[in-house]
């Protein structure tokens, strides 16, 4: 710290005086409470010692008669020693107070991504259906049970035949949940320190599965009972690498942290620095 | 800070004195009195025209200017703030004496707002017969006229006490940021009452029609 | 009365006796003494609330057993409940900032270090009140019994007809004579941070615990004020035969619910506060990195300050308010998670990418957001109505706010008191212990608060004495009570490690953690006056600008 002027007075730091006037004041308004659940003398003492503890407090109190100086202590504090050179910079040229990310993936990246996995998972359920039950309506019709409370008493016959809001509905589900979870991926990848595309390929869609799992019973009783868990989680992998995949082939831009604020505001301005 | 470039002036000090501290104490207490007799005007307002049996407050309260009757009684209150008022803007000026005539004239208006209410009192509780365990009117008006009488006492004793500590002379002007902080409180005591004139005395009050 | 006598220190000749020691202590002013009574009354407290469920657990172990009377059993989650918000909660909160407001904002005490004194004894002798009513609680002519109403005490349960002889009085008057102790220092606070900082300490540079103290001590002042007029309403009907809660003479029992949850939500944001305070100054200096968005944090906190006041009503969905109410309600309630979600956030950013160490304060820390988060998130399940309908007054209810106070609350005490330990005793605590205590905690904590979700999702309403075994109830009760085993171990070790550390620790210098912060520039313990100069500052990280003077702090505010 720098030497101040100080604003004590010369003789050194003030500080008020011990006293007992609190504590006693306290007691005796509490004995006043007590008085009211058991006796109206209890209640008259503690009238009596919040006087008493009143009138210590208030003698106390006068700032022109008592104040305690300090006793210099005897310890003083260890001076602390500058370190120069020793911040380490989180990223390159930039300085210890970078907020990271440095650089993101772009919102409309990540909401393209989302679609585009979502395709090829559609596909690829599609293709399961048409293979294990001879029909490529089967997991449309399964996925739009989400929605549509009917799916859940059909029978195998009818889950395999067209339905068109159930065509719909499944799409709408499909590309909504797709667009919504490539948008999470576009911002939850820049932050991962290393092995992104792990992170997007597998772990997320194991999360994902492990959560569909869980509350499938509920959201969709349809799927829950006619659901095979193997091609679930491949599906949901097959969304998770291409997904992870294009994000990360569009490239990260940098964060506006280092803008003037007049470009962070969007305006067009002379001389003011700015980012890329 | 030895290496503080010289652009690093030594940045302003806070006005740090006791009053200052004093004066955001007191406004505290005053913002924590109002969340507290907030809370009873509620409980008042929520019960107004819930009572199953009377005698109601159309039957008992009497808002005429009738010497020691409310309104009478609140012309008192509420002119002691221009008094406390005058006191301090008195001893601001050094004027000692000026200072104890209006701080007096306050502390005796504040004593005529209580006679008032005990005689209201009085004569509610024997003639009409309304006590806290008559009907919720009576639960409620005894409550928080009963709570802002009781801050109107605190504030007297503290009045008085100030009074008494000037004429024996332990008062000065340089106390007066203090006594200052005091008169805050009596004006948080009559502005509540305004308050509480309205609620009990016009708004609950309504004839019922 | 001009001859001063110099305060008995540890220059006097020979060990302090017991009686000046004790007198030095009830008759101090000094903030952080202070401070020190109010978290050691409060740890205290926390044992004897521990105890209390301890109690509760063991009867509900198994379906039928009879370790308790369902006397004995309302009194005991009453007091558990009350001790734990009013006198464990309040003075650990209060106590930390005693000590911690002054020393951060450069200050040498409290601005009314008087008032300071008679709030703690208020809070002292309030709180003797009210386990006084173990004795005294049906007047002292028979046996004594404690409140039982449960916390919120509700009407018309608390009315003279119900409630026979004064257990309910005490209940009363304990925790308002606590509250007046509470609102002063609130009051206190808001003084000495508005008008006590140093040199140079703008509002925008004071550290985020000051400012959340600043915050919580607004809701304080508008928040227990309520309750204490509640309370005397109830009084009022109790002794003097009101009838604003008297249903039977046109009183109303729900304005009762009203008026505490007005006090009863806020309580719960005054709670959580400092928990917030206390992790926002530990994980920047465990991270190596300046927190992420201060001026996000400073809104946040404000914003959870204005809307707490706005959400009261979201404990009584179950009453049948109207469905306008419900929906405004909901809207409030869910709106808090989002200054709250921004702290959260702002938490992680600031770890993220950060040399992360860590030590006990940062393992507790990080508990800390785990567990409140999750605490959080069932917060914005019993936020929708219709959930909150079918879980209402049900083992989940109880489950989520332990979560929040005990999983948010306690674990940042803990983080707490294993930073802040060394800068008030001068010395370190055991960093082995304290690990050993955090995985206890966290796994005995789990299981037991985890059950609970599950036992109310399967219909187990709060405070039951006991249960029928064809409920499906018992395992979770099981497990429910066997977590509580492992939970104690844990702080038995935590006891045994404050004892140890306070006469064996290490020694722990000025500056243990290389923190960023006024109060670690002055001796561990900081002497009375607590700075020999008075410090200035030039930003958010003094002590940073002293280590680091190539790459100050100032350049960047």
């Amino acid at each position: 710290m720098s030497t101040t002027p100080p604003n004590e007075k010369s003789h050194g730091i003030e500080l008020p005086q011990p006293t007992a006037g609190p504590m006693i004041c306290a007691f005796g308004l509490t004995l006043m409470a007590a008085g009211i659940v058991t006796n109206w003398i209890v209640a008259v003492a503690g009238f009596a010692t919040f006087v008493a503890g009143a009138i210590n407090w208030f003698r106390n109190a006068n700032p022109d008669s008592l104040e305690m100086l300090a006793t210099p202590a005897e310890e003083k504090p260890t001076p602390i020693v500058p370190r120069p050179g020793s911040v380490d910079h989180l990223v390159g040229d930039a300085t210890h107070r970078a907020r990271l990310p440095m650089e993101i993936h772009r919102y409309r990246d990540g909401m393209i991504g989302g679609a585009i996995g979502g395709v090829v998972m559609a596909i690829f359920a599609v293709v399961w259906g048409l293979i294990s039950h001879g029909s490529l309506w089967y997991a449309v019709n399964l996925l739009a049970g989400t929605l549509l409370s009917g799916v859940t008493d059909m029978s195998m016959e009818e889950l395999r035949a067209f339905h068109a809001e159930g065509l719909v509905v499944g799409i709408i589900i499909q590309l909504v949940m797709s667009i919504a979870v490539g948008l999470l991926y576009g911002v939850i990848l820049p932050i991962i320190p290393r092995g992104t595309l792990l992170f997007a390929a597998v772990i997320v869609p194991l999360i994902w599965s492990g959560l569909t799992w869980a509350t499938i019973s509920v959201i969709n009783p349809a799927l829950g009972a006619h659901i095979e868990w193997l091609a679930f989680i491949a599906s949901q992998v097959a969304f998770g690498i291409t997904t992870g995949w294009w994000i990360i082939r569009c490239g990260k831009i940098s964060t506006m942290q280092n803008w003037h604020y007049l470009d962070r505001f969007g305006f067009e301005t002379q001389g003011k620095g700015g980012g890329s | 800070m030895t290496t503080a470039p010289a652009a690093l002036a030594p940045p302003e000090a806070l006005p740090q004195n006791g009053i200052v501290n004093g004066k955001i104490g007191i406004a505290c207490m005053i913002i924590s009195e109002i969340a507290f007799f907030g809370t009873l005007i509620s409980a008042y307002v929520f019960y107004i025209g819930r009572d199953i049996n009377g005698p109601y407050p159309q039957e008992v309260l009497d808002v005429s200017i009738a010497p020691l009757k409310v309104l009478f009684n609140s012309i008192f209150l509420l002119i002691s703030s221009v008094w406390i008022w005058l006191a301090i803007r008195s001893m601001r000026k050094g004027r000692m004496g000026a200072f104890i005539f209006w701080w007096a004239l306050t502390v005796l208006c504040g004593a005529e707002f209580l006679v008032g209410t005990g005689f209201e009192w009085y004569d509610m509780i024997v003639n009409d017969g309304v006590w806290m365990g008559t009907n919720l009117f009576g639960s409620g008006f005894y409550t928080l006229v009963g709570f802002h009488a009781f801050h109107v006492t605190m504030g007297l004793f503290v009045l008085t006490l100030i009074l008494i500590l000037t004429l024996l002379g332990h008062v000065t002007p340089k106390n007066v940021e203090k006594v200052d902080l005091v008169s805050w409180y009596w004006h948080f005591v009559d502005g509540i009452w305004v308050v509480v004139f309205f609620v009990v005395y016009v708004f609950g009050n309504m004839p019922i029609s | 009365m001009s001859v001063l006598q110099p305060p008995a220190g540890p220059d006097a000749a020979g060990p302090v006796p017991f009686l000046s020691r004790l007198h030095e202590w009830v008759t101090t002013v000094d903030h952080k003494k202070i401070g020190t009574m109010y978290i050691v009354c409060g740890i205290i407290y926390l044992i004897i609330a521990g105890l209390e469920a301890t109690l509760m657990r063991w009867q509900l172990t198994w379906p039928g057993m009879d370790v308790l009377t369902p006397e004995e059993f309302n009194r005991l989650f009453t007091m558990h409940g009350t001790t734990m918000v009013f006198f464990v909660g309040m003075p650990i909160l209060l106590g930390s900032a005693n000590i911690l407001i002054p020393l951060m904002i450069g200050a040498r005490d409290l601005a009314f270090p008087r008032l300071n004194a008679f709030s703690f004894w208020l809070f002292f002798f309030g709180s003797l009140l009210l386990y006084f009513s173990y004795f005294g609680g049906q007047g002292l002519y028979g046996m004594g019994s404690a409140p039982d109403v449960g916390w919120f005490a509700y009407a018309p349960l608390t009315e003279r007809t119900f409630s026979r002889g004064h257990s309910t009085d005490y209940w009363i008057l304990g925790i308002f004579v606590a509250g007046i102790g509470s609102t002063a220092t609130a009051a206190n606070f808001i003084a000495t941070i508005l008008g006590m900082r140093c040199r140079g300490m703008t509002l925008m540079k004071m550290p985020l615990l000051v400012w959340i103290m600043l915050v919580d001590s607004v809701i304080i002042l508008l928040a227990l004020p309520p309750l204490a007029a509640a309370q005397i309403l109830l009084l009022f009907d109790r002794l003097l035969g009101a009838h604003f809660f008297d249903a039977q003479a046109g009183g109303s029992a729900l304005l009762w619910q009203n008026l505490f949850w007005f006090f009863g939500h806020p309580e719960v944001y005054i709670l959580i506060l400092p928990g917030f305070a206390f992790v926002t100054e530990i994980i920047p200096v465990f991270s190596r990195k300046v927190i992420f968005g201060y001026p996000l944090m400073v809104a946040a906190t404000v914003a959870i300050g204005f809307i707490s006041l706005g959400v009261w009503a979201h404990h009584m969905f179950v009453v049948g308010l109207s469905p306008m109410l419900n929906t405004i309600f909901m809207g409030s309630t869910m709106l808090v998670g989002v200054p709250t979600g921004i702290k959260m956030f702002n938490w992680v950013a600031t770890m993220i990418g950060g040399r992360i160490r860590f030590d006990t304060p940062m393992l507790y820390a990080t508990g800390f957001l785990c567990q409140f988060l999750l605490g959080g998130l069932t917060g914005i399940f019993l936020a929708t109505v219709p959930f909150d309908w079918q879980v209402s007054d049900s083992y989940f209810v109880v489950g989520h706010f332990h979560f929040v106070l005990f999983g948010g609350l306690v674990f940042a005490i803990l983080a707490a008191v294993f930073y802040w330990f060394p800068k008030v005793t001068g010395r370190m605590m055991n960093e082995t212990l304290g690990k050993w205590q955090f995985w206890l905690l966290v796994i005995g904590f789990n299981i037991t608060f985890g059950a609970m979700h599950v036992s109310g999702f399967l219909g187990m309403p709060r405070r039951v004495y006991t249960y029928h075994t064809d409920r499906g109830w018992d395992f979770w009760n099981l497990l429910t009570s066997l977590g509580v085993i492992v939970q104690i171990l844990g702080f038995a070790l935590f006891a045994l490690n404050l004892v140890h550390s306070l006469f064996k620790g290490k020694k722990a210098g000025d500056d243990p953690w290389d923190a960023w912060t006024l109060e670690w520039s002055t001796t561990s313990p900081p002497p009375p006056h607590n700075f020999e100069e008075d410090p200035v500052v030039h930003s958010r990280r003094p002590l940073w600008d002293l280590k680091h003077p190539d790459d100050p702090d100032w350049k960047y505010e």
